[in-house]
């Protein structure tokens, strides 16, 4: 499964140009503490955070996640949808709360 | 392989750049065939050290150094020191600024995570700087295989 499979579901939204939609999806992780995600999320997991800080792209792109979803209809400045698009790590934004992301992750077969 | 060697200069409260050095030095590794989960362990430690002179001291100096037998990395600062290292190595205990907590850090987990994925830390403060020197050994299991 990749990025481009679970934004047939219309409670996401893409909202950077450039990222890599092909990116295979491995699982998901759901923390605002980067230094958790740093030390505990693994390669190709879709980080669930409410986190709107330059540093969540700087974690995404070091431990290679597949894709970063703002839940709570965040709203992520430009700074951010700059630097993911030159890492080109696609960026989600959804109304949802973090857990009903995950949940609806779930059901699409995301663990 | 011929050895790897780098210097970097990091400044305080520069959030914006925190993780070059972390990126860098994972490309490095990643160029001489060393395995995902090395690379991993070196990358988490750098990172972590990393943000800690960004958002606890008043800038400082890395050296990387990659032979076939090891990584590593030394980071050097201007102060302000930790006053007790014993507190610092415990995992949750934080005296990180509220500037370092809205941008995702201080919840205590920096050098007792890079504590976890060493294979050596040596860690000195003064009131006028802190040295922390990380090694991972480089061993045939280290290299994809």
């Amino acid at each position: 499964m990749n990025i481009k499979d679970i934004l047939e579901n219309n409670r996401l939204t893409l909202i950077n140009t450039k990222g890599n939609l092909f990116n295979e999806i491995s699982g998901m992780f759901s923390c605002d503490l980067l230094s958790h995600v740093m030390a505990n999320a693994d390669e190709g997991n879709i980080l669930i955070t409410i986190l709107n800080n330059i540093n969540v792209l700087g974690v995404a792109s070091l431990r290679d996640l597949s894709a970063v979803i703002f839940p709570h209809n965040v709203k992520v400045n430009q700074l951010i949808i700059d630097k993911a698009d030159e890492l080109q790590i696609p960026l989600l934004s959804t109304q949802l709360s973090t857990a009903k992301t995950v949940i609806l992750l779930s059901k699409m077969g995301v663990i | 392989m011929e050895p790897y060697s780098q210097d970097y200069k990091i400044e305080r409260n520069d959030i914006a750049n925190a993780g070059t050095v972390s990126s860098l030095t994972k490309r490095a590794l990643k160029n001489r065939g060393l395995s995902r989960e090395f690379v991993k362990q070196v990358t988490i430690g750098v990172y972590e050290a990393e943000i800690n002179v960004v958002i606890h001291s008043y800038g400082g100096s890395v050296k990387v150094d990659i032979t076939d037998d090891y990584a590593e990395i030394t980071f050097m600062d201007k102060g302000p020191g930790i006053p007790n290292i014993e507190q610092a190595l415990t995992a949750g205990f934080s005296t990180a600024s509220s500037y370092a907590i809205e941008n995702g850090f201080g919840a205590g987990m920096g050098l007792p995570n890079i504590q976890a994925v060493s294979d050596e830390m040596d860690l000195q403060s003064t009131s006028d700087g802190t040295y922390l020197r990380i090694k991972f050994n480089i061993t045939e299991n280290s290299y994809e295989h």
